[in-house]
């Protein structure tokens, strides 16, 4: 089945880099030396990856304020307001961006997204950015009658970011659409129309752009959208195994699975023969043609050390895998 | 009949520096500067001796123990000056923050570092390693300081043990658990450890509270509205249950901030709560800077509206003032912005409370709070809030009059 490891979305802060900012935040120190930690730890998750033998390598991120601020910054006719809203049933919050025009391509840097100059000059990079139903259920929509527009628009905007990215060197780029499967307050799945519009969305995304791309959901059961995901013009899809009972799954597909098998949210490091065990055990019900392990979610949940155990696992469960293939 | 519009505080004031300096280092008379000032605006009479006896402790556990009973001072009078009539426990000057101050007491959990949440905030969070029990009385001193201090009633807030839970990780009560489904081992363990929190930690905290004579206890659960799945829902409830059965004291429960449909939620599951005679919640962040009792202006307290069609028929204490930044203007009439704050003018006040009155019905069902504790403000802004809230209670007061 070709294993293979890779991050996903933010990684975490060390006790240095939390100490930084903190200073930075209440004006005790300077942002150059803020930088320059955020340098050290970027490449240093680098290095970690690599050593680690991961095929698509990420920057973790370190520097992103909250998983919707460089897409909100890139983008005309939306801010970022002064109110915080909670990441889903984290204790974790983001600035809710607010839609007060026409949204259009704007003031994307490659530097709000990735640090290019850290990642490996060789290598293949990967970024993972909210897809377009995700960025626009997030936000307070108060320009779009029509919630079709909203989410075509982030949609067509979002192509511009990432035909940019793919520019700078970007392979794989993550869309990551927590809210097409988010639904626990005994929500019905969402409804056809509802789904039809989030693929829409992404098809508007991905239409022309040289990169690999990979619809990444979390945070609930992927169950009921899995078939849909799998009409994407897109190279992967994935779910969170801590949310989504792989039994009740009888899928055959040509595209490749990310399996959100480490949980993101507990310390407790996973042992990496169990997690060599379970992914054999979904692919007995999703057959697909690789399949990447990846955590459940952001590991930015967890401290640092934790965190870079958990990436260790990854890699000790793939090469666990290879063995036994 | 009882005085219509009671004013409670509801959580914590922010530490002055003097005493958070003073538990780890020796104070000169220069770091009490600020203390001085207080203590005349405070009417403290004894300030120079209290200071004396602080400057001239060399041992620094009694030298931190001073410092803990002077703040404490501090925060209950300057509520009974701003005219609270009830004190909360002067301000939870004795407590490092709500989580903390609970974990390091209980036998079996570890700090693991920090986690981002937002910008450069972050929170520590500790993990269950082994069987979990209290390893000494989390809250019973400060207790003891304010019912010594205190010249006004004093209610006990204590950090909820669902919230406990829902913000430490879980390895031990996880090692333990071998299901297979993911979510449901990962349910089962969570309840497992909540359960073990109610028993070997929170009971034994009251009921060393109570036997020392507190007659009510707020239970702060800020992250019960975090999961609306029904399995948490009613794993809260159990808990709660849990913990209050048996005692024979007033209960109320304080939840804000909740996510989007957070309110929804509680207010569908608040009427199974044993012996929760209270609610204390947070509106004013959601409400306008604006004058007026009419729903068309009042759209922050709506929620309320879902307590009471769900069936809950206790108290609620209203947040009547914000306690974080305020960015934005204010009708004049409604309060004046001053740097990062906003300070509601007792119009405002007045006006909040008479919609949630209509609201619930019975304005004698109604206590009256800032949506949580001002610890981010300044005592300045602290006590010019709290005035106002008490000025405000007073005009809603004469409303019904």
């Amino acid at each position: 089945m070709c294993p293979q490891a890779q991050l996903t979305g933010l990684h975490s802060r060390s006790e240095e880099l939390v100490e930084l900012t903190r200073s930075y935040d209440r004006g005790r120190v300077s942002w150059p030396e803020v930088e320059t930690q955020l340098k050290k730890e970027t490449a240093q998750l680098v290095r970690l990856q690599e050593s680690l033998g991961f095929e698509y390598v990420s920057d973790g991120a370190l520097s992103w304020q909250d998983p919707l601020r460089p897409l909100t910054r890139s983008f005309a006719g939306v801010t970022s307001g002064t109110r915080y809203s909670r990441w889903f049933d984290t204790n974790t919050f983001y600035q809710k961006p607010v839609v007060t025009a026409k949204i259009t391509p704007d003031g994307f840097k490659i530097q709000d997204f990735l640090q290019t100059e850290l990642l490996p000059k060789t290598g293949k990079w990967k970024v993972s950015i909210p897809g377009p139903y995700t960025f626009s259920e997030l936000s307070e929509n108060r320009y779009y009658r029509d919630k079709s527009d909203l989410v075509l628009d982030v949609a067509n905007a979002q192509r511009e970011v990432v035909k940019k990215l793919a520019a700078a060197g970007v392979s794989l780029v993550q869309l990551s659409e927590p809210c097409l499967v988010y639904r626990p307050y005994r929500e019905d799945p969402l409804s056809r129309a509802e789904i039809d519009l989030a693929l829409r969305g992404i098809r508007r995304v991905v239409e022309g752009v040289q990169a690999r791309f990979l619809v990444q959901s979390f945070f609930g059961d992927a169950t009921p959208v899995l078939t849909s995901l799998l009409e994407l013009p897109v190279e992967a899809f994935g779910f969170d195994l801590y949310e989504t009972d792989y039994s009740k799954l009888h899928i055959e597909t040509t595209k490749d699975l990310v399996l959100g098998i480490l949980d993101s949210r507990e310390s407790h490091i996973e042992d990496a023969k169990w997690v060599a065990e379970t992914a054999l055990r979904v692919t007995k019900h999703v057959d697909a043609p690789s399949v990447a392990l990846a955590p459940n979610s952001d590991l930015k949940f967890l401290p640092r050390p934790t965190a870079d155990k958990k990436a260790a696992v990854l890699a000790e469960a793939v090469r666990i895998l290879k063995e036994a293939s | 009949m009882a005085k219509l519009f009671p004013v409670q505080e509801i959580g914590s004031l922010a530490k002055p520096l003097w005493r958070t300096k003073g538990i780890r280092q020796q104070l000169s008379s220069q770091d009490l500067k600020e203390a001085e000032d207080w203590a005349v605006r405070l009417g403290l009479d004894n300030f120079h001796d209290l200071a004396k006896s602080i400057l001239k402790d060399t041992d620094p556990k009694s030298r931190a123990r001073q410092v803990l009973q002077l703040s404490t001072v501090y925060g209950l009078r300057l509520f009974e000056k701003a005219g609270l009539d009830n004190n909360g426990v002067g301000g939870e000057q004795q407590r490092v923050e709500m989580y903390e101050h609970v974990i390091k007491a209980v036998e079996g959990m570890e700090f693991l570092g920090h986690v981002h949440s937002f910008d450069y905030k972050y929170f520590k969070k500790a993990v269950a390693l082994s069987e979990i029990r209290r390893r000494h009385p989390i809250y019973l001193q400060e207790f003891l300081d304010v019912r010594q201090y205190s010249k006004s009633p004093v209610k006990v807030p204590i950090t909820g043990p669902y919230t406990l839970v829902d913000w430490s990780f879980n390895e031990h009560y996880l090692r333990k658990n071998e299901n297979h489904n993911l979510k449901q081992r990962k349910q089962e363990a969570r309840r497992e450890f909540l359960l073990d929190m109610v028993e070997k930690v929170i009971r034994p905290e009251i009921r060393n509270l109570l036997d020392a004579g507190a007659s009510w206890i707020q239970i702060d659960e800020p992250a019960v509205t975090t999961h609306p799945e029904p399995f948490d829902m009613e794993l809260f409830v159990e808990a709660w249950n849990e913990t209050v059965r048996g005692f024979n004291c007033k209960f109320s429960n304080h939840t804000c901030y909740p996510s989007e449909i957070g309110y929804k939620i509680l207010a569908e599951y608040a009427p199974k709560l044993d012996k929760c005679s209270q609610l204390a919640l947070e509106f004013a962040n959601r409400d306008n800077p604006r004058l007026g009792a009419e729903e068309a202006v009042r759209e922050g307290y709506r929620a309320l509206l879902q307590f009471v069609e769900n069936g809950f028929d206790g108290e609620f204490g209203v947040g009547v003032v914000h306690v974080h930044d305020f960015t934005g203007d204010a009708d004049p009439k409604a309060g004046r912005v001053v740097e990062r704050n906003i300070i509601e003018s007792p119009e405002l006040v007045r006006d909040r409370l008479l919609y949630a009155s209509k609201i619930v019905g019975d304005p004698a069902k109604i206590w009256v709070n800032p949506d949580c504790g001002l610890r981010t403000r300044t005592w300045d802004v602290a006590f010019a809030k709290l005035a106002n809230i008490v000025k405000g209670a007073q005009l809603a007061r004469e409303a019904y009059d």
